[in-house]
């Protein structure tokens, strides 16, 4: 018989104030994002008017928009790809208990306890086209690198501060996949003959396909809406709007531009796309996923 | 199964030592080509890390391993023409048990035809030819033991190494899966090393049987040998069961006697000595040795006494099912006929054969 409360109410009452921050910080927003993405919305406040579909019509025809939904897009499938790649590289090797890995493995987590501003403010001075990593590259070949003024080096230099902030998270959850597959199955597998690579391959990668799942869902969301911090210190959306992705020019429109109900709508159409993306991978990538052992 | 050829086996000066730990002082042996060899000890006598050096999982220390004259200390896994059986048996989940088997076919680039033909062979020879599209984690255990048994054989090995593959089945379906063994030895032909901490399958399975004692090789022999002639205190305390009785005896002008003056055997040995005695060749009678009984199990087809002597040493014996014994009960022994086994007290090693007495207290 499963534990039962002596109560009715007892469980309503233990879950309430979690339900309420969920309901105040969640639903409302998005309950509230849907509706003033059908209103015409006053900046200043003071009444708004229902509209339709009108704030869709207007935000689809806006080439801007699609600009940044490609940018968002090529962040997403780069971003997300790297940074479970690069990860999953260290955590083979940490594995495989290469010289320094005990000395790696307390060192990559560490980037975990910095906030994505602060990050966002590191990387700019250490991609600095003047004092920076790559200054005496700039001194060689004047003009290669200007995240500045280029817009592909301002794109790169926000993959690579992304990617760098996902490591940890993605190190900690691949290494203990890896460390949980049993050692004499590797060795199996050596004594049947396959290499190192055919190993990793065979028998390593199909037996962490559940973290490689947890990291690729989680990946995705995050790099479509975290990237805000990272792009607010470093870039700015530029230079010209290199750097705009989605949910930086939701702030734009809505705290700069004072288009309320345009990053409502964009808002709108943000969640729909991550609810959608999360939505294909459970429901058709899970099952791919195996889980026994 | 087509029969392969065995390799034959040497250790040469081989060590192995974790940092500072010394697991394994230096091993000298030859195995046999074809041969069943089983390597007893006890839990961390070495007797594991000895089947990776073989196996090619860990590195040697110094020394050499050949095979058929070859060095291969050196090579890796896959250049030794060696196949292992783990314990947990190490399929591989994701894979079903066609795949499982035919894993290192794979790798090693046998064409398709010729490895499925192989596959069904192998499971054929193991009797699992209706389970090649399941995966282990449908499988029992008794059925997984026999899919890791095909992936070794599949490769047509020239060693195959077992390191306790019975340890995780039920008693039945361990004493079944002995017997299979040992008639796939014969068929296949390869020379066999079985790792394992239980000596009636060291004494069941083996041609001859290695037993390791903290990295050292304590006695290398066939099994009859081992139990008729054990080399040291610590395999004459390792096999048979019950195991052999160690006794603290004097021996002084010829004679091998107890604390109590109990006269056991003759000898030509002189000082403290350590004196075996198996317990099932002591046996009951009125006017002998004088001992209390303090545990008595009953076996059905024999009871196995636990007891000890007046000086408190303590005694196993076998005695006949007709009369139980009870615990406290005091019993007398004759040591007359029994088969007695003498020792160095210091070093356990063993010393010449004794003369038995033939009566009470006379030396034959």
């Amino acid at each position: 018989m499963p534990p039962s409360f002596a109560g009715r109410w007892t469980p309503f009452w233990l879950s309430l104030p979690m339900l309420l921050i969920v309901a105040l910080f969640f639903y409302i927003p998005v309950y509230l994002s849907f509706w003033w993405s059908f209103t015409l919305e006053r900046p200043f406040g003071g009444g708004s008017e229902f509209v339709g579909f009108q704030n869709y019509a207007r935000v689809l025809s806006d080439p801007i928009f699609w600009d940044a939904a490609w940018r968002t897009l090529v962040f997403m499938v780069f971003g997300s790809t790297l940074a479970i790649i690069v990860p999953l590289i260290l955590a083979l090797a940490a594995d495989r208990m290469v010289p320094l890995s005990h000395t790696a493995r307390n060192v990559l987590i560490w980037p975990k306890g910095i906030a994505g501003a602060s990050i966002g403010v590191v990387f700019a001075f250490i991609f600095n086209p003047f004092v920076g990593i790559m200054a005496p590259l700039n001194g060689l070949f004047p003009g290669l690198w200007n995240p500045g003024s280029d817009g592909t080096d301002a794109f790169i230099m926000l993959l690579i501060a992304h990617v760098w902030n996902g490591i940890p998270f993605n190190f900690v959850i691949l290494l203990a996949g890896l460390q949980a597959v049993p050692r004499s199955l590797t060795q199996a597998a050596a004594i049947d003959g396959a290499s190192p690579w055919r190993r990793i391959r065979d028998v390593q990668l199909p037996m962490i396909a559940p973290q490689l799942f947890l990291t690729f869902v989680l990946e995705f969301t995050e790099s479509v809406v975290s990237a805000f911090a990272l792009i607010d210190t470093m870039t700015q959306g530029g230079p010209g709007g290199a750097t705009r992705l989605l949910v930086y020019k939701i702030y734009q429109d809505g705290f700069k531009g004072y288009d309320l109900s345009g990053a409502a709508t964009q808002s709108a159409i943000l969640m729909v796309f991550v609810l959608c993306l999360a939505a294909f991978q459970f429901l058709y990538l899970e099952k791919k996923v195996r889980y026994e052992r | 199964m087509q029969a392969t050829i065995g390799a034959e086996i040497r250790l040469d000066a081989l060590t192995k030592s974790y940092g500072d730990n010394l697991v394994l002082p230096g091993l000298d042996a030859t195995l046999g080509a074809g041969e069943f060899t089983v390597i007893l000890g006890p839990s961390g006598c070495g007797k594991s890390t000895l089947l990776n050096l073989l196996a090619g999982l860990e590195r040697v220390t110094s020394g050499r391993i050949l095979m058929n004259g070859r060095e291969v200390q050196g090579l890796a896994p896959r250049d030794r023409g060696v196949a292992m059986v783990f314990q947990n048996y190490a399929l591989y989940p994701h894979m079903t048990v066609a795949e499982n088997i035919g894993y290192a076919l794979k790798i090693a680039g046998v064409p398709r035809a010729e490895r499925d033909r192989r596959i069904a062979e192998a499971a054929r020879t193991v009797a699992l030819g209706d389970y090649l599209t399941r995966r282990p984690g449908e499988l029992s255990g008794g059925q997984r033991q026999r899919v890791a048994i095909a992936r070794a054989i599949v490769r047509e090995p020239s060693v195959m190494l077992f390191d306790e593959p019975l340890s995780n089945l039920d008693a039945q379906l361990r004493h079944g899966t002995r017997m299979e063994l040992a008639a796939l030895h014969r068929r296949i032909g390869a020379s066999s090393i079985f790792v394992t901490h239980d000596q009636v399958e060291a004494m069941t399975l083996a041609d001859r049987i290695l037993i390791l004692n903290k990295g050292r090789i304590e006695q290398f022999d066939t099994p009859e040998a081992i139990y008729r002639r054990p080399a040291s205190t610590f395999v004459a305390g390792f096999i048979g069961a019950p195991p052999m009785n160690l006794l603290d005896a004097i021996a002084e002008s010829g004679r091998v006697r107890l604390a109590s003056g109990t006269v056991l055997a003759g000898t030509g040995a002189n000082g403290p000595v350590t004196l075996g005695i198996r317990p099932e060749t002591i046996h009951l009678n009125d006017v002998g040795e004088p001992v209390v009984v303090d545990y008595v199990e009953d076996l059905g087809g024999h009871h196995v006494l636990a007891a000890h002597l007046e000086d408190g040493q303590s005694l196993r014996i076998v005695t006949p099912p007709d009369r139980r014994p009870e615990p406290g009960e005091r019993l007398h022994v004759s040591f007359a006929g029994a088969s007695v086994h003498l020792f160095d007290a210091i070093t356990g090693r063993r010393l010449a054969d004794p003369a038995p007495i033939r009566s009470e207290g006379v030396p034959a």
